[in-house]
């Protein structure tokens, strides 16, 4: 994601603001990468430099993107600080790492560092130090920075810093990113290595080579006395950590909290979110009304209240279900129990093909495709992260959920409950199609197996802190609203033009003679929109439906609950504040196909829509993340006409199957 | 033996780490090197991956990476 927008929002920062977006700091002097493997305190320790809002997270391979942002004042001269993707291995396997390990490199086309500082957790010490011993040989300024000291005593380690910055001759600082203890300190030997760079480091002299570089380095932690570990191995397992553990991984246990988890964020994403949901609606109808009232009564004005605001309110509606959801993800993230669940279901998603990362990103995608696909990002194996990307759109998202909600009840009538039922049949339906077509996938075309290897670091339990998380929740809620926002108004404001002008052919000439395009609100019949949608009525005619649900179809290519509120206007529901849905359904039950008394919307019909909305990826935000994540059109090309395709066939298979079944 | 068969929460010496070039890249890398003392300390509900403590680390390895080590 990127992040680096809200850290340089600070006043002052024009220079800054003004950078084009690819960063591009090779000509800027003080460059100063934050470097480290996964889960070293890289991004809270940005957020401390900084006081920007940064991703901090408690589960491997978080920072999956540059994000950059000035130092603050208070900390002397300023410079550009770029926090790269956490790296296990320098023999890069993810693409995060291999672009950490270019700019490390010196090998990247528009990040290069004047220094660096290497976050190395305190309790990882060997592991940690390695990687700075492959920093140390690019022989640039650098700074250690020794993070979670807080959490020695629970690993029965100490470490003294005066005798390791002796043994390793390179300025090390303890700091502690959550709390800003140690920044000051870590700048002011950031300066001071910047203008007088350390000659002697004996980390250069480490070898590359894993076996003896891991030999070396404990070497030179024992004969220097900078490690005291009083119970070197099995018995350095922090105890906390492993009672936890041994109840969230039981044999038993599992995954019924797995589940219960699970559950609980689901819920509070559909429940909680509700009110906030129902007000932002409410806000946007009546500034579409209060527009309409106090402008005149011209085109442009009417594309303002409704295109517009209209479209922003399709995007604002999901932002509580999207910040519910990201504030419980870092919540989870953080403690350490996310690593936990990916470890839970790595061997049923391994079956299928993917990785227990991936059950983050599918997670996300019953709230929103758009967030589930940057999510992705951690999974480390290429094959991997494309079969999770291509399965995504199949779960249920949010979207959806309107659409649903109106055809259930358009379909079982009167009982909530049965409409409650079917629609917990359709989610867990999403998650089995998802890993049907994953399995699939997996054993007939993507057969090769390329390296695939889990080697999950599950990080100890940390109490996650409020302050953070609410900031790491409001970036990556913004970042959702750049990514998804900006193509939904964009569309949305297409679709509001083509439904509302047309040729105008049927239009009486108004007085002055003149014939304006434009067309009544209630007169959609005669626009583009449903040019194109009479044009398609022979393609749509093995559904069961005619072009006026055509229409609703395709608008719901802006975001598929659009569907809902087309479905209103071609209907010809009068806006009564609140009776809108019942009116709609209504007028659908009543809806028969032009010059017939032969009913639209019946059993078979409404079922054949419910599959076309299970399967069809009408949602061309998400279309636009999956090209520029995977970095070409080819695989979001194929992946919209896979599941329209699907989408489609099975609806109208579904629709004759039941007729010739003797369901209408 | 190779750690597949090792005992719970028992010390073991990493012997050697086989397995493809790139995965046993990974192993080593991750710090699980030949003369390293580790434990499995969790194994997951389904059995598949094992926890493994090294280095002062909890490691999550499938077990099939898992094979690839031999231990005493």
């Amino acid at each position: 994601m990127r992040l680096v927008e809200a850290a340089l929002a600070a006043p002052g920062n024009d220079a800054q603001k003004a950078l084009p977006h690819p960063i591009e700091t090779r000509s800027h002097p003080d460059t100063v990468c934050v470097a480290g493997p996964p889960n070293a305190g890289k991004t809270a320790l940005m957020n401390a430099l900084t006081g920007g809002s940064f991703h901090t997270a408690n589960y491997a391979g978080v920072t999956v993107t540059l994000s950059r942002g000035k130092s603050k004042a208070e900390f002397g001269p300023q410079v550009l600080l770029v926090d790269l993707p956490g790296v296990h291995s320098t023999a890069a396997v993810s693409p995060e790492e291999e672009l950490s390990c270019s700019v490390i490199e010196g090998r990247h086309h528009s990040v290069n560092p004047a220094a660096l500082i290497v976050a190395v957790d305190a309790t990882q010490l060997e592991r940690h130090l390695r990687f700075a011993s492959f920093v140390a040989r690019q022989r640039k300024p650098m700074v250690i920075a020794l993070t979670m000291m807080d959490l020695l005593p629970r690993t029965q380690q100490s470490v003294n810093v005066r005798k390791l910055e002796a043994a390793l001759g390179v300025p090390v600082v303890p700091v502690d990113g959550r709390t800003g203890w140690g920044a000051a300190e870590l700048m002011v030997a950031l300066q001071k290595e910047m203008v007088n760079p350390t000659t002697q480091s004996a980390l250069v002299n480490v070898p590359e080579e894993p076996v003896s570089a891991y030999r070396v380095i404990r070497e030179l932690l024992t004969n220097n006395e900078a490690l005291k570990n009083k119970n070197p191995l099995v018995l350095t397992q922090d105890s906390f950590t492993a009672r936890i553990d041994s109840v969230v991984l039981h044999r038993l246990l599992g995954f019924p909290i797995f589940f219960v988890v699970l559950v609980g964020l689901f819920s509070s994403i559909f429940w909680a979110a509700r009110p906030f949901m129902d007000l932002i609606d409410w806000l946007f109808k009546q500034t579409g009304h209060w527009l309409l009232a106090i402008l005149p009564d011209v085109a442009l004005s009417r594309f303002l209240a409704e295109g517009v605001v209209g479209g922003v309110g399709a995007v604002a509606i999901f932002f509580p279900q999207i910040v519910i959801l990201f504030f419980l993800m870092t919540l989870l993230e953080d403690s350490g129990y996310l690593a936990r669940g990916a470890a839970l279901v790595d061997r049923p998603l391994s079956y299928l093909g993917l990785h227990g990362r991936s059950f983050v990103p599918m997670l996300s995608g019953f709230a929103c495709a758009i967030p589930a696909i940057l999510a992705a990002r951690t999974i480390p194996s290429r094959r991997e992260r494309l079969l999770t990307i291509w399965i995504l759109p199949l779960m249920s998202c949010s979207a959806r959920l309107p659409v649903y909600a109106l055809l259930l009840s358009a379909l079982l009538p009167g009982a909530a409950w049965k409409a409650g039922l079917a629609l917990g049949v359709i989610y867990l339906s999403s998650l089995l199609a998802g890993a049907l077509v994953a399995g699939l996938i997996s054993r007939f075309i993507l057969r090769k197996r390329s390296a695939s290897i889990l080697a999950m670091e599950m990080p100890v339990y940390r109490k996650p802190l409020l302050k953070p998380t609410m900031r790491m929740t409001w970036s990556r809620a913004s970042a959702y609203l750049r990514r998804a926002g900006t193509p939904i108004v964009v569309i949305s404001s297409c679709l509001w033009l083509l439904s509302n002008f047309g040729l105008g052919r049927h239009q009486p000439a108004s007085p002055d003679g003149a014939r304006s395009p434009l067309i009544a609100a209630s007169d959609l019949d005669h626009s583009f929109a449903a040019e194109v949608g009479k044009t398609l009525e022979p393609a749509i005619h093995p559904m069961g439906v005619d072009w006026r649900v055509g229409v609703g179809l395709i608008s719901a290519f802006a975001a598929r609950e659009v569907f809902v509120s087309t479905m209103a206007i071609v209907f010809h529901v009068a806006e009564n504040e609140d009776g809108q849905q019942n009116g709609l359904l209504e007028n659908m039950r009543t809806a028969t196909f032009s010059g017939t008394s032969n009913p639209i919307f019946t059993t078979s019909t409404i079922v054949g829509l419910i599959v076309f909305f299970f399967f069809s990826l009408q949602c061309l935000s998400t279309v636009s993340v999956v090209r520029s994540e995977t970095g070409s059109w080819r695989m979001a090309g194929l992946q919209l006409l896979f599941y329209t395709g699907i989408g489609y066939l099975m609806a109208s298979a579904l629709v004759v199957g039941l007729r010739l079944l003797g369901v209408d | 033996m190779s750690l597949l068969d090792a005992l719970h929460n028992q010390r073991y010496r990493v012997e050697v780490v086989e397995g493809p070039d790139s995965e046993r890249r990974r192993l080593l890398d991750l710090g699980i090197t030949p003369g390293e003392e580790l434990a499995v300390v969790q194994s997951v509900p389904l059995g598949d991956p094992l926890v493994v403590m090294i280095r002062g680390m909890r490691l999550a390895l499938r077990r099939r990476e898992a094979a690839w080590i031999r231990v005493q």
